[in-house]
């Protein structure tokens, strides 16, 4: 029993974990109605500037946070101004394919830059776990989880209580008629991509403390996907839920179904989950239903 | 547009695919061409050609299912790894034409693409994409995951020495031929496809679903259709793949590889059956083009290693694809149209 709750416990942790990686689709999706493929790729860009700035020019951690996320904000801004500024008031499908693209790009620039050898990822967060009572906890994930409710709620008062998150919204819904009504349309694009890269490098930092790092570390933002459509990709809040489900899930199956069949059937059941979500309802639990009209 | 002098009397003839005598003479000219190409050309330009005919069949299924379908496919990999697979067990049964198991094969990718195109009866827009990205998860687990007496786990499927027709496959020539005619065929069929009654659906899907809706198109069957459409071109070209090299495995084929081939889709010209040829001819050119430049280049700058060539190839072809989408989205195809269009009118404007 106590067994199964642990496994429950921990995968809720690593369910906010997959939630803090979600936030990065679902504030480029509310600000622009752009599915942000290269999300994994940002949060590799994050992770690679955290190494360098740690391992590669030995400064003190609490000195490799706040450049890490100017960094970000950098590469954020960077990726607005060269692409999708240009893109602006195109179509969504150009844009989404530039994400595609972008998936490449930034690898190849990953890979040119650092090359393909795995790395060790700094220790930016204690390693020794939290023993509570029974439960075993790792402390980065607690760290991570805790993050991702402020980060959360924190987002979730900007984009649904204050004037620019709220125009945000209007920017996604059409740009062009948010331009008509003097929204800053570019300003707005450019903080959500900002958002973006540094939420991927808070994620980035949580995720991989203490592992390996190489170019297919950004695979897991593909895990953190049937999150952030069980939520509806348009929720902020409704991650929290959707994260703790998706987290369990896989936790449990980790740990009851994969010895028995001797695979790894964890890493599959999130992917079955999304399509069952999809089929069955394809706003997620929290997301908008939209009236079309032609 | 028609060069001058040019006038149908028939709709008929209007709508065929080879409509005047120049561009028969033209066509059948580049045929002649490419079917001796082996007859000249080293063994190296043989197995780049037949591997970018295998490329060009799968890109094409891609082109009516993303260019005129409008649906984003992320799984036309794995769909061609499913062929592959597929084709291969069928050709380890004895007596079994290789013909056969090939169309066998791209039966068995098509079931398995339309698995992942009837979520599209409920899901909308770009959702649908993320569904063969689970496709992708899927095909990787299940290769992986199913007792290895039957796919070959991690180590693959082989396959022994084969013939079709009475010829022998055992060199390149003759899988330089066998996939040039498979081509020809499934160019021939795309062609057939987009300019029916479902290619004209799948376009109107594309430009509008909602308004296709209220035209009485069945919004959700033409979207399984289009992923059925692209998922059998997929299986075809991975049960020749599987053909080609005699060995078939799980890496060969991931997101990464259907990723390129959306590249070549984008830089060939997103809506044109020949774009996509174009696009993986010049794709595979300039990949072909990395790998030959790689070691002389590791040569001027002996810091950067192998691994540069790979990761430089990975930063042409993203640039690559942004810039097609920024500034020439409608890709290679789009601005030949308009040469040959200004050509023809010269030296009028219009």
């Amino acid at each position: 029993m106590s067994d199964f709750l642990n496994y429950t416990v921990n995968g809720i942790l690593l369910g906010q974990v997959y939630a803090l990686l979600s936030l990065g689709f679902v504030v480029i999706y509310r600000a622009s109605k752009v599915f942000n493929f290269a999300q994994g790729e940002l949060m590799l860009l994050g992770a690679y500037s955290v190494w360098t700035l740690s391992l590669g020019m030995n400064l003190p951690p609490l000195l490799v946070i706040p450049l890490a996320f100017v960094a970000a904000l950098v590469y954020g801004w960077l990726i607005e101004r060269l692409f999708f500024r240009r893109l602006l008031g195109e179509s969504v499908f150009s844009m989404v394919m530039v994400t595609i693209g972008l998936v490449i790009l930034i690898r190849g620039v990953v890979l040119v830059l650092w090359g393909p050898i795995e790395r060790q990822f700094p220790v930016l967060l204690p390693t020794m776990p939290i023993i509570m009572g029974e439960f075993l906890l790792p402390t980065n994930m607690v760290v991570g989880a805790a993050i991702t409710l402020v980060l959360t709620v924190g987002l979730w008062y900007f984009f649904n209580r204050t004037r620019f998150g709220l125009t945000l919204t209007a920017v996604a819904e059409d740009p062009n008629i948010a331009i008509s009504a003097g929204i800053p349309v570019r300003r707005a694009v450019t903080l959500a991509w900002m958002m973006g890269t540094c939420i991927a490098t808070v994620g980035a930092v949580i995720l991989l403390n203490g592992r390996s790092l190489n170019v297919l570390s950004a695979d897991v933002a593909m895990a953190a996907l049937p999150v952030a459509l069980l939520a509806g990709l348009e929720s902020i809040g409704g991650l929290l839920l959707a994260g703790a489900i998706v987290g369990v899930i896989q936790s449990l199956v980790a740990a009851y179904v994969d010895p028995r069949i001797g695979g790894a059937a964890s890493s599959i059941v999130p992917y079955v989950f999304m399509v069952f979500i999809l089929v069955v309802r394809p706003t997620g639990l929290f997301g908008w239903r939209h009236i079309e009209r032609v | 547009m028609d060069a001058s002098g040019v006038f149908f009397t028939h709709h008929g003839r209007d709508r065929a695919l080879v409509r005047t005598r120049p561009q028969l003479v033209s066509l059948l000219a580049f045929l002649v061409a490419l079917a001796v190409l082996p007859l000249v050309a080293g063994d190296r330009w043989v197995s780049l050609g037949y591997t970018m005919f295998i490329m060009a069949i799968a890109v094409i299924g891609l082109q009516v299912c993303t260019g005129y379908a409008g649906q984003v496919n992320l799984g036309q990999s794995a769909f061609m790894g499913v062929g592959a697979y597929a084709c291969a067990l069928f050709l380890h049964l004895p007596q079994m034409p290789l013909l056969l198991a090939l169309v066998l094969g791209g039966a068995c990718a098509a079931a398995f693409g339309v698995l992942f195109g009837l979520t599209a009866a409920r899901i909308k827009g770009f959702y649908l994409a993320l569904t063969t990205i689970a496709a992708q998860a899927i095909f990787h687990f299940l290769v992986l995951n199913l007792p290895a007496g039957w796919l070959g786990g991690a180590g693959g499927l082989h396959l022994d020495k084969l013939g079709v027709l009475g010829m022998s496959l055992a060199n390149d020539r003759a899988l330089y031929w066998l996939c040039l005619a498979v081509l020809l065929v499934m160019t021939a069929g795309a062609f057939g496809i987009v300019r029916s009654r479902h290619g004209r659906s799948f376009q109107a899907v594309r430009d509008d679903d909602v308004a296709a809706g209220m035209m009485g198109i069945n919004v959700a069957a033409t979207k399984v259709r289009a992923f059925l459409v692209a998922a059998f071109y997929a299986g075809i070209a991975g049960g020749l793949w599987a053909i080609a090299l005699r060995h078939v495995s799980v890496e060969q084929f991931t997101l990464f590889n259907s990723i390129w081939m959306i590249a070549m889709m984008i830089v060939g010209g997103l809506g044109s059956i020949v774009g996509a040829l174009v696009g993986t001819f010049l794709i595979q050119m300039a990949r072909e083009g990395v790998v030959s430049l790689g070691p002389s280049l590791v040569e001027i700058f002996p810091a950067a290693g192998q691994g540069l060539v790979f990761a430089g190839m990975n930063v042409l072809l993203g640039t690559v694809i942004v810039l097609f989408l920024l500034f020439e989205p409608k890709g290679v195809m789009h601005r030949v149209n308009i040469a040959k269009r200004s050509y023809r009118l010269w030296p009028f404007p219009y």
